[in-house]
């Protein structure tokens, strides 16, 4: 049963935020975005960065599979924890707003 | 005011031995002094004195610092205004302060809010240089904002303070929303030393910072002019480089930049992982508290992931059965249904029991509408299709039977979803107003699998749809499933093959053989197709032998002689029984005689030709006399060969030629005797074809005898005589039953024959030919049921092996438990587990007490809205035979 796949194909990471796209991405969109974060992470620079982007095309690459994932990655029965980025030191982009507020303050 | 200061007056003599200078030094030190505390207004109106007296340029000095700082202080006190119009009194009557007055010109203007009025003097030809420097400091120190300069109406577009403010913005918030690239670093037309140049230098140490560079970040952040105003951001962000505890806290918006930027999430993670112990406890008072305590550290360090955060602690306190209303408190309001809550819950309710498949499809069905309307997939895309898959999979689940019950239940009590939607965001309520018309296509499997086919027609899904279509009583869905296939994939050889041997199964061989050739133009060496021809040529001559016409008969066997299939390992000998066949209808008995002779030849045993050649003639239908015609009345039995062997062989070639073969009464002894024999030398697949011979004609015993000697075998084929070992013993061996099945399925998992599995799961479920008994469960189950760990799966297969005796007594009243120790550990841990409210909703479904729920009341089922204590229905309770579902009044949302 394809539900018994979750243990293979479920990942607390989302595939779809590692490559940076949409969750509407169609297939160029995925594969140029997958090229483009290869082309940020080269293999011999970034080995683990590029094994995540890899990994992340794996799943969304192929649209059954992508599919599949969309529909079995949500795990209710993970500790709450499990939905903390997994990489300690992670900086997150923000955008502009946080920064600025801190400009502004007295 | 002004005008009094225009007359020069003569000083007053100075007192005693003073003289007029040292008169003015002595005052002026005094205004300086009230100057220094602040008291800004009566040490002006001692200067404006002074000066009146002495009238001197060391006078007018101390008159236009007394100004300055007057001013100053008006600004200071946000008295713009007025501090703006002294300013321009003064500059009139006094033009020599207009240098000493720019700075403050400038920050009167930004107490006023006007960047514009700063900078338009930029645009004036001739400008003093300390005016320009002082609006440049102004930018340098003063600016916060670069979208105010570069949406400055004051200065023209290209003007390169603007321009440079635009790139620069640009800039600033594509290295703080994502990585870049070094031309977006590049900014070539901002200058290091120009107003601009701090802000170019921290959008650097910004982007190093992501890029995880610390030491250039650490570069950049030390070439920050500390007088800028970008060098607010600095301590910022050296506390996210090297974080020091203990270290001047840093003000408000600086600790927040860090808990969003990830700097900060200790505390979150310390506060989730408390509340993750608190849900695995009993003790669901600490809950409430540790959920607020999560939320609040998350909307500090984490705000985007908050709404995640709700959504997956309201499925878990479902799960936990805490009272929605609290839950909803401590969260501080109800988690947002949106599509990625209605995934969650699905989800939840499907991992919890098949039992509940009926419940997970609708949760799925909610998905789908939300997903939709928030651009997940579109609604013919291959997420769409992998959906209605999934749901008609999990209704597969439950049995035909019951699934038929369970939907009519549900259809017929379930009110929908409406009332939970009651506290939910605008956007979230009109999707589920969308769809308020009930449409319960998502209970039907073959709708679901239809609908899947139609938005993804794969062969995978057409598979699994004609799986389930077999099992239905009308044969005619099943077809209909092939016709859709083909239609939807005319290269597909499957289909055809299906219809084929439909129409095979029919009697109609013609209608058969017309796909087998559609077939063989598709795909003509496809093993499936080339077995088919050969079966259906096979078919086709035995109908012809039946129907007493050997010269048509004769017309197959020629191009069976013809099919290189056919000339396969003991295949011609099934072809030359046919042909003894033909001769003895045709009381050709001299020619009957010869094929026997050839037959016994090709096989090796005259015992094995007897059986070979009277279960042809059975299956032609010819008559006991015919048969005997042309056979030896006693097979004369080499003891050096194994009869056994023999009746294996030609059982083996039975199934092959998909004919049931029959043993002899006569042989049953003798087999008994070779197997029971510590040396028998029969091989696995020859044991195996005895043993499914014997069990067509249920010879229980000699199947049993099969099994015995296939696992004393050992080796691979453990599994396939474990399931044979199943299916031989009596029914009153239940438990042993059991056990064969559940390791055999275990064997077989390890050596990924899921064949095998499956047939195992079937076998459990009755539909393998053990029938049902009263241990069978009534729910599906899958191999997961069957898992079994290495020393139970020993223990059992040493049990078997040693038990070669077929069991004539009646079982002990006890069996073994394989699992004792499982049994031990659980009730040394008394806590209650996930698993135990699974169970217990389990048991609240296999109750199947159902509460007639008034039309209109909007109930929804008590596992779906969570009540931590549902209240079970006194009516429920009083009428046993139906689903129940709980009231729980007053619910306006899931959580």
């Amino acid at each position: 049963m394809k539900r018994h796949l979750q243990g293979v194909i479920a990942t607390h990471e989302d595939p779809r935020e590692i490559l940076g796209v949409a969750p509407n991405a169609g297939d160029e969109e995925i594969r140029a975005a997958y090229l483009r974060k290869v082309k940020e992470n080269p293999p011999d620079r970034s080995p683990a960065a590029f094994e995540r982007v890899r990994d992340a095309y794996e799943i969304l690459g192929d649209p059954r599979r992508r599919a599949l994932h969309m529909l079995l990655a949500a795990d209710p029965e993970a500790p709450l924890v499990s939905l903390l980025p997994a990489r300690t030191g992670e900086r997150r982009f923000t955008g502009p707003g946080p920064w600025l507020a801190v400009l502004r303050e007295k | 005011m002004f005008g009094k200061h225009k007359q020069t007056k003569t000083p007053p003599a100075p007192p005693g031995n003073m003289t007029e200078a040292s008169v003015l030094v002595a005052e002026e030190k005094e205004v300086r002094v009230m100057l220094a505390r602040g008291s800004t207004k009566p040490a002006l109106e001692q200067a404006k004195k002074i000066h009146k007296r002495f009238g001197t340029k060391a006078s007018e000095a101390l008159l236009l610092d007394a100004y300055l700082a007057r001013i100053h202080s008006l600004t200071e006190h946000g008295l713009a205004v007025e501090a703006k119009a002294l300013l321009e009194l003064v500059q009139e009557r006094y033009p020599s302060i207009k240098d000493k007055a720019a700075d403050l010109g400038v920050k009167v203007a930004l107490r006023q809010g006007s960047w514009d009025n700063i900078v338009a003097a930029l645009n004036a030809p001739v400008i003093a240089e300390e005016q320009r420097a002082a609006i440049e400091r102004a930018i340098k120190c003063q600016l916060t904002d670069l979208s105010v300069l570069a949406e400055c109406a004051a200065l023209a577009p290209q003007h390169p303070l603007r321009a440079g403010a635009e790139a620069l913005r640009k800039a600033f918030e594509a290295v703080t929303s994502g990585p870049v690239t070094d031309d977006t670093l590049r900014l070539l037309e901002i200058s290091h030393r120009g107003p601009l140049g701090p802000w170019k230098t921290l959008v650097r140490a910004i982007a190093y910072f992501y890029r995880q560079d610390d030491v250039a970040c650490q570069r950049y952040l030390e070439a920050i002019d500390p007088d800028s105003a970008p060098a607010r951001l600095v301590p910022a962000m050296r506390a996210m480089l090297a974080p020091r505890p203990g270290e001047h806290p840093l003000p408000a918006a600086s600790r927040l930049l860090l808990g969003r930027v990830g700097g900060n999430m200790e505390e979150l993670r310390s506060a989730i992982q408390s509340l993750d112990v608190a849900l695995a406890s009993v003790a669901r008072s600490k809950i409430f508290p540790e959920i607020q305590r999560t939320i609040s550290a998350c909307r500090a360090a984490c705000p985007e992931l908050v709404e995640r955060l709700q959504q997956h602690i309201a499925i878990q306190a479902t799960r936990s059965r805490l009272h929605p209303h609290r839950v909803q408190a401590a969260m501080g309001g109800p988690a947002i249904q949106n599509a990625y809550f209605w995934r969650l819950f699905a989800r939840s309710f499907e991992c919890t029991s098949n039992l509940l498949a009926v419940e997970a499809s609708s949760m799925w069905e909610q998905f789908r509408q939300h997903a939709l309307a928030e651009g997940w997939f579109r609604k013919d895309g291959p997420e769409a299709a992998a959906l209605y898959l999934h749901m008609a999979e999990l209704l597969l689940d439950v049995p035909g039977e019951e699934l038929s019950e369970v939907r009519a239940d549900f259809i017929e009590d379930f009110p929908g979803y409406e009332d939970t939607y009651q506290k939910q965001p605008p956007a979230v309520r009109a999707v589920a107003a969308k769809h308020r018309t009930p449409d319960y296509y998502y209970l039907f499997p073959e709708k679901l699998f239809e609908r899947s086919c139609a938005i993804n027609p794969h062969r995978e899904a057409f598979e699994q749809w004609l799986d389930w279509a077999r099992q239905e009583p009308d044969w005619k869905a099943a077809e209909r499933v092939a016709e859709s296939w083909r239609r939807a994939l005319p290269n597909d050889s499957q289909p055809l093959l299906y219809l084929m041997e439909s129409a095979e199964n029919r009697g109609a061989l013609n209608k058969a053989i017309g796909f087998l050739e559609q077939a063989e133009k598709l795909d003509a060496l496809n093993p499936e197709v080339r077995r088919a021809a050969l079966r259906l040529l096979v078919a086709q001559a035995i109908r012809h032998l039946r129907q007493r016409k050997p010269h048509r008969a004769e017309q197959e066997l020629a191009e069976l002689g013809a099919l290189p299939q056919a000339q396969e390992a003991d295949r011609p000998a099934f072809l030359a029984a046919l042909r003894w066949t033909a001769c003895v209808i045709d009381g050709e008995d001299k020619a009957a005689w010869e094929h026997f002779t050839r037959v016994s030849r090709l096989l090796g045993s005259a015992a094995a030709a007897v059986l070979v050649c009277r279960s042809a003639g059975d299956a032609c239908s010819l008559e006991g006399r015919e048969v005997n015609r042309c056979l030896p009345r006693k097979v004369t039995h080499d003891q050096t060969d194994s009869l056994a062997g023999a009746v294996a062989r030609a059982c083996a070639l039975g199934d092959d030629m998909n004919v049931a073969f029959t043993i002899p009464r006569e042989f049953e002894g003798e087999i008994f005797k070779e197997l029971s024999n510590d040396h028998c030398s029969l091989e696995a697949r020859q044991l195996r074809a005895l043993g499914e011979a014997a069990l067509r004609h249920n010879l229980r015993e000699l199947a049993y005898a099969a099994s015995a000697a296939g696992l004393v075998r050992g080796g691979a084929s453990e599994a396939r005589f474990l399931l044979l070992r199943a299916q031989a013993l009596p029914s009153r061996e239940f438990e042993r039953r059991s056990d064969c099945l559940a390791v055999g399925a275990e064997l077989a998992r390890r050596q990924r024959d899921m064949t095998l599995v499956e047939e195992a799961v079937d076998l459990q479920r009755g539909r393998g030919g053990l029938g049902m008994d009263f241990l069978d469960s009534p729910v599906a189950m899958d191999e997961r049921d069957f898992s079994r760990t290495t020393e139970q799966v020993n223990a059992v297969l040493k049990r078997e092996k040693q038990a070669r005796t077929f069991p004539l007594a009646e079982p002990k009243p006890y069996y073994e438990p394989i699992d004792e120790e499982d049994e031990d550990e659980e009730e040394e841990d008394n806590r209650p587990s996930f698993g135990d409210l699974a169970h217990l909703l389990l048991d609240l479904v296999k109750a199947q007490v159902k509460k007639k729920v008034a039309p209109g009341t909007g109930h929804a089922p008590a596992a779906l809205k969570g009540g931590a204590t549902p209240p079970v229905a006194e009516e429920s309770q009083k009428k046993p035979g139906k689903k129940r579902y709980f009231e729980n009044p007053g619910q306006g949302s899931l959580f």
